[in-house]
This record gives C-alpha cells, structure tokens and sequence, in this order.
C-alpha cells in the first residue's frame, strides 16, 4: 500500500497511543485493547455506534446522535453521509442519502457542503468533506482521549475493499488534519476476521471465509482465504440497492400507510420534518425488531400535529422486507461464484455491519449454506460478535500489533513486494485409503495458500505397521451431485422432458431434494517416499514446505522414530 | 505452524519391490500458481513479513 504519501504526520513509537477506528458512513466506532483485549469505547452520551453526522446550531458543533437528533429540526446545517465523497470528484458521487440533511455541491470539483457552522448572521462556510471529515474525526479523538486519559496519536482505520488510492489519500489527510498519524488503513471486511481470529479460544485453521458487512447505504461481501493466519481476498462485491436504509423505508411506507388509514389526506411522507421524524422512528423499530418479535412505533405530532402509535410484529416486517433480504442471499451467493466456488467450499459466514443484527437475514444465511458452514451472527451463533463492533475491534487489534514499529517499517513490510506473493492454484496432499481400501487424497496444504507455507499432518500407519509409501500428489474438487431416482411416470415420458399442461395433476413437484457433496480428487504425483519399519499402531509424520519459488521438500519419518527420509522437487 | 493436524485414514503399505533412492521418488512439481496479495493485518502477517523482510526460511525462524 501507497497511503503513506509525502507530508504524513509521523509520531516516534514511544510517544504513540493507538486506537482503531471504523468510520461508516452511517456510524463510525473507537476502539482500544486493554491487555490485548479489544474495547469498544462509548462516547460521551454513551454510545458505540456514534452516528457519522456533523451538525451545527448557533454555532455550537453536534456529532453522534445530537447531531442525529438535528436532521428534524435543522437539516440544512446537518451533514450526514459523506464519508464515501472523501477523494471523489463531484460528478462521480451519489447525493441520494444527503437528500433530507445538508447537500452536497461541486466546489471547483472538489465534494463541499454550505453550512452555516458559527452563530446566526455570520456568512455560511462553504467546507470540502475533507474538512467535514476531519472535524468529525477531531470529535472521535475527543471521546478515545477523555476514555483514556490521554491524548490519541495515532490509529488504524478500516475502509471498504474498493476505496481508491484517491480516497485512501484524501482519508488521511483528512485524519492528519486532526492532528491523528494513520498507521495503516486496513480492509474492512480483513478487520472482522481479525477480530475473530484474536479470540483467545480461537484454533488457527486452514478455512474459506465469506464476511457480509451490511451496513446502512451500502452491502460488502468479500471472499477470504484464511491459511496459516495470512489472509488473501478472492472476491468482492459492492452493492448501495439493498442496505439498511432500504429496510427503514420499507417501515416508513409501512407506518406511513398505517397513519393514512386513519388520516386519509395526510401523508406523513409529504413534508420534510414529518418524514424525518417517520425516518427516526423507523430506524429505531428496525431495531427494536432485532431483539423482540414486536416493536413499537411511536411519534408525537407525526404530520398534521397528529400523534401516531402503533406496533408491528416481525412477521410482518418480514414479509414486507422480503425483497431487501432476498437481495443480500443474491449478493452472498454471487460472490461466491465470482470466486469460482461453491456453498460447499466456504467454512464460514462473518456477519458484520449494524443490518447484520437482522434475524432473518442471519437464518436465510443459514439456509442458504450446508450445516457444515458456521454462520457468525447473533442470531445463529451463541458466540458471535456483536456485527457492529467487528471492524472497530479488528482496527484496534492491529494498531495493538504495529504501534510499536517505526513508520518507516509498517511501510516497508506493507509494500507490495512484501505482500504480492504466489499462491498454490491446488491442493497439496497425501494418498490415503478409505474404509474400503480405495486411494483417496487427504490434503496438506489448502488451494489458494501463499508461499512460503509449511504444514505437518500426523497420518495413521496400515493396521499392523510395516514399510509405509507416502505419496504426495496434488488434489482438486468437485461437487458431486446425487439426483434422486427420477420416478417413472405414467405416460412413460422421463421427468426434465418438455413440461406437459396435463402434467400437473402428478405429484411429482415434490421432488426430493438432489444431495450435493464436495469430493477431492487425485491430481498429479509429486512424488513418494518410503518411511520403513513403522510400529504397529504407529503414526507416519509428512512435513511439506513450499517456497517462495514454488520449489518443494518432503520430509517423513515415524512419528517418535529416528531418522526418516528427506527430498526436494525443483520449482515448476 | 508449529501444530499438525492428525488424519486417521491410514497410509497405503509400501508395494512389494519398490525402491528409490534415499527412498526419495522425485515425480513432479507444483503445476500451477497465481500471484495474490495477503493482507498485511494480523500477527501472522507480520511474522511473514519479518521473514520476507530478512530472507528467512521457517526453520531459521524456528531457531
Ligand atoms: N440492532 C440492529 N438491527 C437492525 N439494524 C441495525 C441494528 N443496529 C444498527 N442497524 C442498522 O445498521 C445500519 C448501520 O450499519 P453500520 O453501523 O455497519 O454502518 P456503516 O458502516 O456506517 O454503513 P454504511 O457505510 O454502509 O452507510 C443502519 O441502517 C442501522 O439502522
Ligand atoms: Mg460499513
């Protein structure tokens, strides 16, 4: 990575205090360790998700949820949704969420907002998100320096997979501009694997991650190779159709009917303040329907100076919002295949971002994915990670793991000549026998693994010991499909054939479901070794170390045996 | 990684009149790669990094 241009601020490692930051376009998170430990740290009213919401009155500077508060009262001076602006021009920005606060303007091509931030009668300022961007994060420095007692340095932050090099810059100058040294701007999906990954009770292991981050304007979804603790992304995908505040206007059309059934000709959509107010309330039942199967929804003077009760249960908010969730099953399993894998290939599912807390979307997940498939959310796991926490966690942790190291050598290890590597296109594994004596490949070393790499497995010998061969070939899988036997029909037409009107009295429909497996099968032979005279009931110990040329050595022995046999295989 | 992975299906008995030498058969090698970047997050990472960085191997690091 390149974001460490000319002119950053630099902070000598003995005077750092990192924190990790996740900034959102929606909510934004600070985080710290404490004894390694990540903490979400609260602001001053209390929160962790701090809204991402700069608001002025009189003169006086609002964030979080105060600033949230202004968008009934005062959405001209409220500027909301703007961190994705930050390095875009103008032309290629979407306005839509900025509809009901602050809108942005072109300024000599740079992204600004007209707002007026000092007390009535002044002129209105004219700031660049860059500069909206850096008094937010001032105030966020604010809050970690007043939980810590000390002034904040320096921090990681986490930005989406498709920031550009122009975004990435303009977010550190605007962080500079805080008086805030970037350590690095990691990936934000890579921080919620890290966040799991750091777990004390957490086993290292070889496994296909998908992390869906649902957040408020946007859906993430990255394909993550996790081998030895590196991680590679595969496959991303972006999508701003389906995100949370999709599912707050499919509750604001619900509540706004609901209103009009009672108040014919007034919809509490038509004015500014009204739908702000109906946005607000919406958003909380959003929530609140995470948690219980009923929310309610309350506004006084809702439109009209008509107040509005009312409750929704989650059935029914399913149902009504049954396109939004079908749209991230669609972004999920599109991923998947634009990593040219299968539901069977992928070991887990990181839920991470607020929307994330959604039930529903949790279990279709669940649905969607063999049983063999953990699915990382409230919802489906007693262990998972609060979703909105994930990224802020994740950032800590790694500003815990570089702090201590010079500017100049984060730079160094994070250049591309350190982090641009091969990677094994297959398995590298050894033949084993199944029950019934046939030769299967049980592999070493997962596909997609960067090299260097090194694994050892512990593989049983034959029953009663002996000379043992150790073949070493590479491996590849497939899905097998078992179709259930097709049943005869009376016509005697095969089932699949050109679909007949007449047909529809069979009860064919129900069809049993087709079983689909994910087999490995024998690649090339790379090579075989003799490991002699194992005990009975012993164990055989192969060690495959691959480097960075791809060149391979083999070592075998007895597991508790002398000796044992040693080869190379040049580099391909 | 200093941790194995136990695999229980056992190993196939040595065929009757097989022979290399240093009972080592060189056959082949790695047929395919693609160059990727790893994320430079994690403890891993910068485990990695330290050796690319010095030109380690495992082992050396081992030590
Ligand atoms: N408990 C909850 N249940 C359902 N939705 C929630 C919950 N908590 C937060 N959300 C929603 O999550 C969204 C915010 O997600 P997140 O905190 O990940 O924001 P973000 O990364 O800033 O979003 P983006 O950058 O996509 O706008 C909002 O739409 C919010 O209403
Ligand atoms: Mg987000």
């Amino acid at each position: 990575m390149t974001e460490k241009g000319a002119g950053q601020l630099g902070v000598s490692p003995s005077d750092r205090c990192a924190i990790g930051i996740s900034f959102g376009n929606s909510y934004s998170s600070i985080a710290c360790t404490i004894d390694d430990s990540p903490v979400v740290i609260a602001n001053e009213d209390g929160d962790r998700q701090i809204p991402t919401i700069l608001s002025y009155v009189d003169g006086e500077e609002y964030t979080g949820n105060q600033a949230k508060a202004m968008l009934i009262r005062n959405p001209k001076n409220t500027v909301i949704s703007f961190k994705d602006f930050l390095g875009q021009e103008f032309k290629s920005i979407d306005p839509t969420h900025c509809h009901a606060a602050a809108h942005p303007q072109d300024a000599n091509g740079t992204v600004s907002f007209t707002i007026q931030d000092k007390v009535e009668g002044e002129p209105p300022s004219t700031l660049s998100v860059k500069e909206i961007s850096t008094r937010y994060l001032r105030r966020l420095l604010q809050s970690a320096s007043d939980y810590l007692g000390k002034k904040v340095t320096s921090a990681v932050i986490t930005v989406p997979t498709n920031f550009t090099e122009s975004q990435r810059e303009a977010l550190i100058r605007a962080a500079n501009d805080a008086e805030l040294e970037v350590l690095q701007l990691i990936n934000e999906p890579i921080a919620s694997v890290l966040a799991y990954d750091a777990r004390p009770e957490a086993k290292l292991e070889d496994k296909i991650i998908v992390v869906a981050d649902l957040g408020g304007t946007r859906s993430d979804v990255a394909v993550v190779a996790s081998r030895g603790g590196l991680y590679t992304i595969l496959a991303t995908a972006h999508d701003y159709e389906f995100a949370g505040v999709h599912l707050d206007t499919v509750l604001m059309d619900h509540f706004a009917k609901e209103f009009m059934k009672k108040n014919p000709n007034v919809d509490p959509r038509g004015n500014a303040r009204s739908l702000a107010k109906l946005k607000a309330e919406s958003e909380a039942a959003k929530k609140a329907l995470s948690i219980g199967t009923n929310a309610s929804f309350s506004v006084e003077s809702l439109a009209d100076g008509i107040d509005f009760q009312t409750t929704i249960n989650r059935l029914r908010y399913e149902t009504i919002a049954r396109k939004v969730f079908e749209g991230f099953n669609r972004l999920v399993e599109g991923v998947i295949k634009k990593a040219g894998l299968d539901v069977l290939d992928i070991d887990e599912v990181i839920l991470s971002g607020g929307t994330s807390h959604t039930p529903r979307i949790a279990n279709n997940f669940r649905a969607i994915f063999p049983e063999t498939t953990s699915i990382q959310a409230p919802a489906t796991s007693a262990t998972a990670i609060n979703p909105s926490e994930l990224q802020a966690r994740g950032a800590a942790l790694q500003a815990s793991l570089i702090q201590e190291y010079e500017s100049d050598d984060i730079e160094q290890s994070t250049h591309p000549a350190v982090t641009t590597v091969k990677h094994i296109t297959n398995a590298i594994g050894v033949i084993s026998l199944s029950g019934d004596g046939e030769e299967i490949f049980t592999p070493i070393i997962a596909p997609e693994t960067a090299v260097p790499a090194r694994r050892t497995v512990h593989i049983a010998a034959p029953e009663n010991g002996g000379d043992v061969l150790v073949k070493i070939t590479e491996g590849g899988t497939h899905i097998k499909v078992t179709k259930p036997e097709p049943k005869p029909k009376e016509n005697g037409e095969k089932e699949g054939e050109d679909e007949d009107e007449d047909d529809s009295d069979f009860d064919s429909e129900e069809e049993e479901e087709e079983h689909r497996e994910k087999i490995w099968k024998i690649g090339t032979t790379l090579a075989e070794a003799a490991v002699r005279d194992v005990k009975k009931g012993g164990k055989v110990e192969v060690t495959i170390n691959v480097a960075g040329d791809l060149a391979v050595t083999i070592t075998t022995r007895a597991v508790g045996g002398k000796g044992g046999v040693r080869g190379t295989l040049p580099a391909p | 990684m200093a941790t194995s992975t136990i695999v229980a299906r056992p190993l196939p008995v040595l065929p009757e009149g097989w022979s290399a030498e240093k009972d080592f058969k060189p056959i082949g090698s790695i047929t395919a790669s693609t160059q990727r970047t790893i994320e430079p997050v994690g403890p891993h990472f910068l485990a990695h990094a330290r050796r690319a960085r010095h030109k380690r191997t495992f082992s050396e690091d081992d030590r």
